[in-house]
């Protein structure tokens, strides 16, 4: 196994999953933040809880499920409710440490855009809107975005607002929201985070092989880059063992 | 009592064009498709849709030409892409939709099935979805904000939802109405009470003495319900827990249809109005054979 190549999702889980703790609860999508959360479950974090918005606490799928809606999603969970419980009585209700985001876009401030994309010549094109991802990005103590390091989707200002992050660099409590906002951006070529001062996006490690110029280059707003720029820690070998052998044998998530 | 006990020709004869209705499907899972397959046969008008996740439910009647106005949190079909019909309806008209989130629209249910007629959130406070909101017609008549009287906390505040007929698929209903659910519930239980008139569909008719068994299953109690629909598979291709998986193959080609607005009226044609009911959609689709490969294994429930 150690000859087959370590890869960028695989370097993202194993970054996402040593941002969660032992304890904690998280709101998780299908995917790489699934992926991310069984592998912190089967490593440092044995109690974490994860979440799922359509009303599903602690599941354990056998099988890989091609999302929320899908019953392998519900297969030996500890809880069955509803949003009203998940996003309610939990998210709202201020208990939840960590939600992970996907986007079609993001902006230097954290903010989300899941709703729209507009071409060159201005015609709209809608996606999926927000479902549960503007009452995560409002109420999770720390929110962690995961997407592919591309310029069209790291932007100066995001299309359409869907999530907030900091906007326009206030302060959460400026801002009325009660969650702590963006915490990480976990990309396949390097992990973000936020400045406390400006809140504004900072290089935190690159992914190993991958040089400082791509990410710039492939960076739509102007990153702070500490100097000397840490490198992201390869996925152990357990952690690879894990991902490969019982998390995503498949590959659906990973490959 | 009178006999709740209907056809779905039957409780879609009695919905009035323009009226507001909440159907019950996530995404992929256990969407009321007998139901809207039927209103698309008895060419409904100028509907108002309103839904927590909207899925493939919703895409047909958008698609259809049926909705005037679509309340909605979000959608997608999964994996399988995300619901273009809808989509393409928000690109033609800003006005169409009023975008909201999972928890907003639950909330405004919840409001609704409560009987008050608003509610405060903090969510959606700070983005664009809320700025449209505010701009748009929803103005006044949906949102507004105000301060928490006793802590001083900003709060957005969100008018009531009661969808005029709200429906819901369920796993087993008695002929009373009482309605049990398995598995997760998403916000089937504030859409539902939150209607003025409640119409069940259920994969299984059962004595009331299995509904006794097990109370503490029982979501919606059957003095609230007017009528029940028992439709088997009434929700393919959508998945039903505990009762068959969704079926890829079906939502790859409603996919395949829906992606193109041109194409899109040749599976209506095929498998909505070209079928007198849902038996008829059944046959179409693959009949008992088909059904039988969808069913679940009952230990993991797909």
């Amino acid at each position: 196994m150690s000859d087959v190549p370590v890869r960028p999702t695989e370097i993202m889980a194993a970054a996402g999953s040593r941002e969660l703790h032992d304890g904690e609860v998280a709101v998780v999508g299908i995917g790489l933040p699934q992926v991310t959360c069984v592998l912190a479950k089967r490593t440092h974090a044995p109690t974490l809880t994860a979440l799922l918005e359509i009303g599903v606490i602690n599941m354990d799928p056998k099988d890989t499920p091609v999302g929320l809606a899908d019953s392998r999603s519900f297969y030996r969970a500890t809880c069955w409710s509803g949003f009203l419980d998940i996003m309610g009585m939990n998210l709202h209700r201020g208990v939840v440490d960590v939600g992970f985001l996907g986007a079609l876009e993001i902006d230097r401030y954290g903010n989300i855009n899941t709703t729209l994309l507009k071409d060159e010549a201005g015609k709209v094109r809608y996606f999926n809107g927000s479902a549960g991802g503007n009452d995560v990005a409002s109420l999770a103590k720390r929110v962690m975005m995961i997407l592919r390091h591309d310029k069209r989707k790291l932007l100066n200002a995001v299309a359409h607002l869907t999530s907030p992050g900091f906007v326009g660099g206030k302060s959460r409590k400026e801002l009325n929201l009660r969650g702590g906002g963006p915490h990480r951006v976990i990309t396949d070529k390097a992990v973000l985070g936020f400045d406390s001062a400006t809140r504004s996006a900072t290089l935190l490690s690159l992914h190993p092989g991958i040089q400082l110029d791509d990410v710039v280059a492939h960076t739509g707003f102007a990153l702070q880059i500490p100097n000397p720029v840490p490198l992201t820690p390869l996925p152990t070998a357990e952690e690879l063992r894990l991902l490969r052998e019982e998390i995503d044998p498949k590959n659906v998530y990973l490959g | 009592m009178s006999e709740k006990v209907k056809t779905i020709a039957e409780v879609v004869k009695t919905i009035p064009d323009g009226a507001h209705i909440a159907l019950g499907g996530f995404a992929i899972a256990r969407n009321n498709i007998s139901v809207a397959h039927e209103l698309i046969r008895q060419q409904k008008k100028n509907l108002t849709l309103s839904q927590s996740v909207v899925g493939l439910e919703n895409d047909l009647l958008v698609g259809a030409g049926l909705v005037k106005r679509l309340i909605m949190g979000g959608g997608s079909l999964d994996r399988f892409g995300p619901v273009h019909c809808v989509n393409r309806a928000r690109e033609a008209s800003r006005e169409f939709a009023h975008d909201y989130s999972s928890l907003s629209i639950t909330f405004r249910y919840l409001a609704g099935a409560l009987g008050i007629s608003f509610i405060p959130i903090k969510c959606l406070l700070a983005s664009e979805i809320l700025e449209r909101l505010e701009a748009g017609p929803a103005s006044k008549e949906d949102v507004s904000r105000m301060k928490c009287p006793f802590t001083g906390e900003e709060y957005l505040l969100m008018r009531a939802l009661n969808p005029d007929v709200s429906f819901v698929h369920v796993q087993r209903a008695d002929r009373d109405g009482n309605s049990q659910i398995d598995g997760p519930i998403w916000s089937n239980e504030e859409s539902v009470k939150a209607g003025n008139r409640i119409i069940i569909t259920t994969e299984e008719l059962v004595p009331t003495e299995v509904i006794r068994r097990e109370p503490a299953r029982t979501i919606i109690p059957g003095h609230r319900v007017e009528a029940v629909v028992h439709q088997p598979f009434g929700g393919h291709p959508t998945g039903v827990f505990g009762c068959y998986d969704f079926d890829a193959e079906h939502l790859k080609l409603y996919v395949n249809h829906s992606k193109k607005a041109e194409t899109f009226p040749e599976y209506l044609k095929t498998y909505v109005t070209g079928t007198k009911d849902h038996w008829d959609y059944l046959e179409k689709v693959g009949g008992l054979k088909r059904m039988d490969e969808l069913k679940a294994i009952q230990i993991q429930g797909y």
